[in-house]
């Protein structure tokens, strides 16, 4: 599903050269649920950035679902975003005044899925995160917890392949981070793609593999081999 | 990103700033208000103007004292307040003569008080031959114009406006009361039917007209007319009356060839060709005025919508994140400052409407004798919705392509 061949991503902060990236070659199977993760500065932000195609890379190559992203304009770009790839962001990133319901809706709007079945997708992915009782809510109103479900909700809501979250529960409580990562973990039952972005072990350990990042470069590459945490676990 | 959507998307925007939306829209409103009044008096003040003028007849020839220059708009000497005695008695009695002229009238104007028991009143007086009436189409509600027995008799006998008999004789009978006219008395015989304002600002309800014998000889002490009126022979042309005209007075008033007439022939397609000019000059004027307020307007919501991109940025780039393009982006800010603006015009030509119509009432109200038409012209409002229209893009474009082309990524990282 996704391939990455010598990824290197340089920008320059002022007029110093600087690698972000460097030479980073993987694969992610359809279905897999990845962690990748790595201190502040490591790079582990800009790869989610270039695998979620919000940013290109400078140097190798990255295949998406069979598709190089090196071959597609920015338009096409927007538009994979838009049906193959959900977006989970610590600070949720919702439209406060509106609801949740029209929150959801914001990636349909720039979908090809007709007026009348909007509706109904929107009600599947609020429910899957089960917040149908605040359906028509203001967003500003909620809890950071239930934002975040919002949020996930909103990902859904297109039925992507992939979901990138980037430290999805960096800016909740632990109770509410629990119950973000059971959302996602339950997805990932369900045969969904999750990338995940954490520095925190316990989250990471929700996938069944961690990729680690130091300076730029993959420091390792491993299968979560012990059984998956329990919530409680989580909370302690 | 379909249209509805876009349209959607940028409403909810604009409705939860509500405030600062109507304050935006503020510039705009004003601006086209201010075209819509100022166009609709400009066009107002022309209608009222060339109703007077075509009230004259198109049949009629004025033949005013003192040649005119080469210019269109430059004005004969007598109505630049010059005295010029050329047009006299034999003048009208060789018009009359020439077949393609049906009649000649003439006046000799003056000005006066008019003194009726305690109530006097400044006026105009007006010393005409008896078929000044008919040529000038002037009737009366009450008694009857003099005859001309009374010119040729000096017979001391006066038609009066409409409102100088009201302002007189409150609600007594004006026909058979004297009144004195400067120091001579004449006996009212009829009362004129309302006018209104004529041709050149004078009240033609506060007049008072004499024989011109009377005029001439006993009130202004002269031998000349003020302008001598012509009504051409429909079988004729007005262009070869004209030239008729031209050829008897220059051979009155005995002009050598290489000498420039001393008189000036005006007709009324004249008259309304240079005052249709004038007010159509002075309404595009007033519109280039109004015209101002809407480019401040218009700035106005630009620089809302540049801050309203700033502001919005992280919304920017979360809409760009799940799926949004440039050109989405784009097309979402400038149809919110099409709206700001399409409303704006609209609230604009309302309120514009109600002033004018405010306006109209008034006028009509107090000050009837004026005669205001009312005019609200539908260029006006096409043209203030095109201008709303133009400036929400002109003015909307700089912004939305500053919010289109943001980078996504840093759009989401901005605090």
């Amino acid at each position: 599903m996704i391939e990455v061949t010598n990824l290197t991503k340089e920008y320059l902060e002022g007029e110093t050269p600087t690698t972000a990236l460097k030479n980073i070659t993987f694969s992610i199977a359809k279905g897999e649920f990845v962690s990748i993760m790595g201190p502040s500065g490591s790079g582990k932000s800009t790869l989610l950035h270039v695998l979620s195609f919000l940013d290109r890379p400078t140097g190798g190559t990255y295949t998406f679902l069979g598709k190089s992203m090196n071959d597609m304009d920015d338009a096409e770009l927007a538009h994979v975003r838009n049906a193959d790839m959900g977006f989970v962001f610590q600070s949720f990133n919702l439209l406060s005044r509106l609801t949740v319901y029209d929150n959801v809706e914001i990636p349909l709007l720039y979908s090809t899925v007709p007026e009348e079945k909007r509706k109904d997708l929107i009600e599947d992915a609020v429910k899957a995160v089960g917040l149908e009782e605040k359906m028509h809510s203001e967003a500003g109103r909620l809890s950071g917890g239930q934002k975040q479900r919002v949020a996930i909700a909103r990902a859904l809501v297109t039925n992507p392949d992939v979901i990138f979250a980037d430290e999805p529960t960096g800016n909740l409580d632990s109770v509410s981070g629990a119950q973000v990562m059971d959302i996602l973990e339950k997805l990932h039952d369900k045969g969904r793609t999750i990338v995940l972005v954490t520095h925190e072990t316990y989250t990471a350990e929700f996938a069944n593999r961690i990729i680690r990042v130091k300076d730029g470069q993959i420091e390792s590459d491993v299968p979560v081999l012990k059984s998956r945490h329990t919530r409680q676990e989580f909370i302690k | 990103m379909l249209i509805k959507d876009a349209f959607k998307t940028a409403t909810r925007a604009l409705t939860h700033g509500k405030m600062r939306s109507v304050l935006t829209m503020l510039g705009i409103v004003i601006g086209i208000a201010s075209v819509i009044i100022l166009m609709s008096i400009g066009a107002s003040a022309q209608a009222l103007i060339l109703n007077q003028v075509q009230g004259i007849g198109s049949n009629l020839v004025f033949v005013i004292p003192g040649g005119s220059t080469s210019s269109k708009f430059s004005s004969p000497a007598a109505a630049q307040g010059i005295v010029i005695k050329t047009l006299k008695q034999t003048d009208i009695d060789n018009l009359s003569r020439e077949p393609s002229i049906d009649a000649v009238t003439a006046e000799a104007r003056g000005q006066g008080k008019v003194v009726y028991g305690e109530n006097d009143v400044n006026v105009t007086f007006d010393g005409v031959p008896a078929n000044f009436f008919t040529v000038r189409n002037y009737a009366t509600t009450d008694g009857y114009p003099f005859s001309q027995s009374d010119v040729d008799s000096f017979n001391h006998v006066a038609v009066i406006g409409s409102s100088l008999a009201k302002t007189l004789f409150n609600n007594l009978e004006p026909v058979g009361k004297m009144i004195r006219l400067n120091n001579i008395s004449l006996r009212v015989v009829g009362v004129l039917e309302s006018k209104g304002t004529g041709p050149g600002g004078v009240d033609q309800d506060n007049i008072v007209m004499v024989p011109n014998t009377v005029a001439q000889s006993q009130l202004l002490g002269t031998d000349y007319f003020t302008d001598i009126v012509v009504s051409a022979n429909d079988a004729y042309t007005i262009d070869f009356v004209k030239q008729r005209i031209t050829s008897v007075l220059r051979q009155d008033h005995t002009l050598q060839t290489t000498d420039q007439d001393d008189f000036t022939i005006e007709t009324q397609a004249d008259i309304l060709s240079i005052l249709g000019t004038i007010t159509s000059t002075l309404t595009l004027f007033l519109a280039a005025i109004a015209s101002i307020s809407l480019i401040v307007g218009g700035i106005g919501i630009m620089n809302i919508m540049l801050v309203s991109v700033t502001e919005r940025t992280k919304e920017i780039g979360l809409r760009k994140a799940v799926g949004a393009t440039d050109r989405d982006i784009l097309e979402q800010f400038l149809i919110e400052s099409i709206i700001l603006t399409l409303v704006g015009g609209l609230i604009g030509i309302a309120i514009g409407a109600f002033v004018v119509t405010a306006l109209y009432l008034i006028i009509a109200t107090f000050f009837s004798s004026l005669g205001w038409v009312f005019e609200f012209p539908i260029s006006a409002v096409v043209l203030g919705l095109l201008v709303s229209a133009i400036a929400g893009v002109g003015f909307g474009v700089y912004p939305a392509r500053q919010a289109g082309k943001k980078n996504p990524i840093d759009a989401l990282r901005y605090e």
